[in-house]
């Protein structure tokens, strides 16, 4: 009997293990492998010839030109504003850190088509930047946002959070002694940083920095919006345009423009890594949250008031500009009572079937795909922190790979992957909204990995054993002691997935069809035909729920602490 | 319940953890696994609670095999209960809830227990007193309360056999020993088979039937406290438990003269005939003496600590460092020549002598 028991124990693991490897090689790899060999492909076979071709085409290299600019410029922005910020938020002692945390984090949790979209309505000829020029003497007119120069600060201002946020921690981590230390021995303050907190920072703030270039690579919505009008290409969307352009050989280009894309950002991706691994070493440190630059109250005020200032200006400003150009009668009109109206609101929620059916795609997709990511990636965490091998490992890469990637490309990969699975047979996918499904939870599906591992590695390998040992194994160790204490770590995870793919952009620009709009595309086709009122409303509306939606997260999560920590008690 | 490990190994990719282990823990019986850290006393403890499988050999537990290198009995499946070193409370439950879960969930619960759980938590409760703390959570305990939780919860649902990581490692040194004394009290009430790992000597000699001793994967000796304390079989268990000075020299029947030196004779009755063989004489320093003159081994003293009731001398002979426990009337500074005798009377003899006085 013992041997039935046991046989029946490792064909149940053998079977998980196959379904997850077959789940992999055919969501993650194969789409991959598609695009690589499509690239590689013309009628007569193998060839060299897309890549030749593409390479000798001037256009290409006015492209990359422009994508180095771009990321290198936007990267400089975001190293510099994330280490100033982490610095000022980690070790002086300003106040209120948590909300101007909330304030860093904000362009980060609005999608970057609607920060750009804000962006130009700041500093547009009738917009908040100009009214406040005209005040000052001479004719100094707002920046041209739609230009390299607006696309690489419109991007700086998105990623710096990611430099932040890398950085922030990595401070906290050092030690105050050693810095303490170089002090005691005739180090100025200025020496010692230089030589003692920048150089055991420096792993932080360089894989944050390479963090900006990945996602400034990635990113399709600044340069669609800003570039496209001006006749600016990066690399997105110049595959974009190929795509859409439908010119001749227009798939084996973009495969092939993919390829290189592609191949600069994992490489990207990978020093990354290897810069986060070795800022590791650090991670059994505690933070130490205690300032340690205390500054007099008149020093400390200016700092803040400096902070203050730029916080509002990067995105308060913006979006409150946006939010009244959206409540304009008429594009062009100034902003006072009498032209203020909602029917730009009544038009995009209750009038433009586009816009309507999109709002239902856009929750549809988010909330499937957040329930498939919650189910699949928890469990994948889950296996991945019960069994750290390297098989489990290999299987947290793959799936990160499509994250990695640059939206289009992904969107490219899964065309060609879905559009024919097996060569002759076309399931309907492509052209439904079943492939932007398909491609959201392969996107996501790392990102509640990710939430979900950080929330398992919360909990201590004993809560569980214990459980075991009390006699509880599967639904009631789950329900009674796994769930409640990864909830909110996992809770976490889901909302960042769900809030992604309700305002994706990058992917559903290429994979949209007629019926299946989504959120993004309905406002980037808005701008694009010129109606800056309609996509502002939508676009206002967009952010709102979102600040909605984190508040009834934030909520949340207090009410479980408060249950956790049993604060009410009577004693 | 007894349970046995019949040559048992365990093996992490090419590290060795445990090497051929064989084991009877009788009904009842308190046994503590004692080493230092990495040598497989954890490993052990987590293969009997069914958390790791060996490699090879096999356990058996009440005449059933439970594991062996292809099958092993899942934790949940076995008639256990476990203390963690780290308590592993769960902190989105109070006491109550701690105690109730087993009792819940364990699959050995007797008929009678499964009819009066709620009266079981409040018996428990009470057996560890902290019946008045019942809807606490357990960031709201001391740390000597949470251990009191963790102990309840693991014996609860009476389980046969009780497993403990080091329970007292996480308290500060007064609440350990006051804990000792609960554990031990528990041990009689409960008469569930304890199996207690630790790396404290004194934790393992104070409490345990018998102690198992191991070093690097291996057992080095098996024993009742006495027996490991005072007559060690290898060098390891003697300067491991006993803090020995393990002494070179040459045996002549039960006579031990160190490093050779013939003038000098040390009574080694007491030793066993494992070191015998290798040619040492494990001399804990509280058997050793110190005096300026006379005729023991001659050293010289380079390190000296004041301990409040006894002094610790480290003196180093023939190039070798021992350490010698003094009481405080005799006063040695560094720098000292001083001759290193074996006491007279081992503790064992002065027993016999008293007695023979008290006869007289």
């Amino acid at each position: 009997m013992l041997q039935n028991v046991m046989s029946r124990v490792q064909n149940q693991n053998k079977w998980w293990f196959f379904i997850g490897v077959g789940f992999v090689l055919i969501f993650f790899v194969l789409p991959i492998c598609r695009l690589v060999y499509l690239s590689f492909s013309s009628e007569d076979g193998f060839t060299l010839g897309n890549y030749t071709s593409v390479l000798q085409d001037r256009s290409t290299w006015k492209t990359i030109e422009n994508t180095l600019y771009v990321v290198g410029g936007s990267s400089i922005i975001a190293i510099l504003l994330g280490v100033m910020t982490a610095w000022v938020v980690a070790y002086t002692n300003i106040r209120r850190k948590k909300l101007i945390q909330v304030f860093i984090f904000f362009p980060f949790i609005i999608p970057s088509y609607i920060t750009t979209l804000a962006w130009t309505q700041f500093m547009s000829k009738n917009g908040y930047f100009a009214h406040l020029l005209s005040l000052l003497p001479g004719s100094v007119e707002p920046l041209n946002m739609y230009s390299l120069q607006g696309i690489i600060l419109v991007m700086g201002f998105s990623h710096y959070p990611l430099v932040y946020l890398l950085t922030v921690g990595v401070l906290r981590k050092i030690p105050r002694d050693l810095e303490y230390a170089a002090r005691v021995s005739g180090s100025s303050k200025w020496q010692s940083f230089q030589k003692i907190t920048l150089p055991l920072a420096l792993p932080g703030i360089a894989s944050g920095g390479f963090l900006a270039f990945i996602a400034s690579l990635d990113n399709f919505g600044i340069p669609a919006f800003l570039g496209i009008p001006g006749n600016i290409r990066v690399l997105s969307t110049y595959i974009y345009e190929q795509i859409v352009g439908l010119v001749p050989n227009s798939f084996e280009r973009a495969a092939t423009l993919s390829v290189i894309l592609g191949v600069i950002a994992l490489t990207g991706t990978f020093i990354q890594w290897l810069l986060l691994k070795k800022t590791k070493h650090m991670e059994t440190a505690v933070e130490d949250k205690e300032p340690r630059f205390l500054f007099s109250n008149r020093t400390r005020f200016t700092i803040e008031l400096l902070l203050w200032s730029f916080l509002l200006v990067t995105t308060m400003v913006p979006l409150l500009s946006m939010l009244s150009a959206s409540l304009i009668k008429a594009y062009g009109l100034p902003f006072s009572l009498e032209n203020i109206s909602l029917k730009n609101y009544q038009f995009v929620l209750l009038e433009n079937q586009k816009a309507i059916t999109s709002l239902k795609n856009s929750a549809n997709l988010a909330i499937i795909t957040t329930v498939v990511c919650l189910v699949i990636g928890t469990g994948i965490a889950y296996v991945r922190t019960k069994k750290p091998s390297m098989m489990t490992k290999g299987l947290e890469m793959i799936i990160g790979i499509p994250y990695a990637l640059p939206g289009t490309v992904l969107a490219l990969a899964m065309i060609f992957a879905w559009m024919e699975p097996i060569p002759g047979w076309n399931p309907g996918i492509y052209g439904t909204i079943s492939i932007l499904f398909i491609a959201y939870v392969t996107r996501f599906l790392i990102l509640q990995v990710r939430g979900s591992i950080t929330a398992f590695m919360q909990v201590d390998p004993s809560m569980e054993e214990a459980a075991r040992v009390s006699g509880s194994n599967g639904f009631n160790k789950w329900k009674q002691i796994l769930m409640p204490l990864i909830f909110p770590g996992v809770i976490s995870g889901a909302l960042l997935v769900f809030l992604t793919a309700l305002t994706e952009l990058t992917v559903s620009s290429l994979l949209w069809s007629s019926g299946s709009e989504t959120i993004g595309l309905v406002i980037f086709n808005f701008e694009q035909a010129g109606y800056s009122t309609y996509s502002t409303a939508f676009s206002s509306i967009i952010v709102l729920f979102i600040l909605l939606a984190f508040m009834v997260v934030a909520v949340l999560q207090k009410v479980w602490d408060r249950r956790m920590l049993h604060h009410d008690h009577s004693n | 319940m007894t349970t046995q490990i019949r040559n048992v190994n365990k093996s992490f990719g090419s590290y060795k953890a445990l090497h051929q282990i064989n084991l009877d823990i009788k009904e009842g019986e308190f046994v503590a696994i004692l080493g230092p850290s990495g040598c497989g006393k954890t490993t052990l403890l987590r293969l009997l609670a069914g958390f790791d499988s060996p490699s090879s050999g096999e356990v058996w537990m009440n005449h059933k095999l439970i594991a062996n290198s292809t099958f092993f009995l899942p934790p949940e499946k076995r008639n256990i209960g476990m203390v963690f070193q780290s308590f592993a409370l769960w902190p989105h439950m109070n006491v109550r809830d701690h105690i109730h879960f087993p009792l819940q969930h364990h699959q050995f619960l007797s008929e009678e227990l499964k009819t009066s759980i709620d009266h079981r938590v409040d018996e428990v409760l009470k057996m560890v007193d902290m019946l008045h703390l019942g809807e606490r959570m357990p960031s709201e305990l001391s740390g000597g309360q949470k251990q009191r939780v963790a102990l309840a919860r693991a014996i609860a649902p009476k389980p046969s056999l009780l497993l403990m990581d080091e329970p007292l490692s996480s308290l500060d040194a007064e609440l350990r020993m006051g804990m000792r004394k609960e554990i031990q009290q528990l041990h009689q009430v409960t008469k569930a088979s304890i199996v207690y790992v630790t790396h404290d000597q004194s934790e393992a000699l104070a409490m345990a039937d018998q102690i198992v001793v191991m070093n690097k994967g291996n057992i080095e000796q098996i024993g009742t406290p006495k027996e490991i304390y005072s007559s060690p079989n290898t060098p390891f268990v003697a300067s491991f438990v006993g803090k020995a000075n393990l002494v070179k020299g040459k045996w002549e029947g039960a006579a031990f003269y160190p490093f050779h030196q013939l003038s000098i004779k040390w009574d080694g009755t007491a030793v066993t005939s494992e070191l015998r063989a290798k040619n040492l004489f494990p001399a804990r320093p509280e058997q050793l003496e110190l005096s300026l003159s006379g005729d023991g081994v001659k050293g010289i003293i380079t390190n000296v600590q004041y301990q409040g009731k006894e002094i610790h001398y480290t003196v180093t002979v023939e190039g070798e460092e021992w350490v010698v426990h003094q009481d405080i009337f005799a006063e040695f500074s560094i720098g000292d020549e001083v001759y290193v005798h074996l006491k007279k009377w081992t503790y064992g003899k002065k027993m016999d002598e008293r007695k023979e006085l008290h006869f007289a």
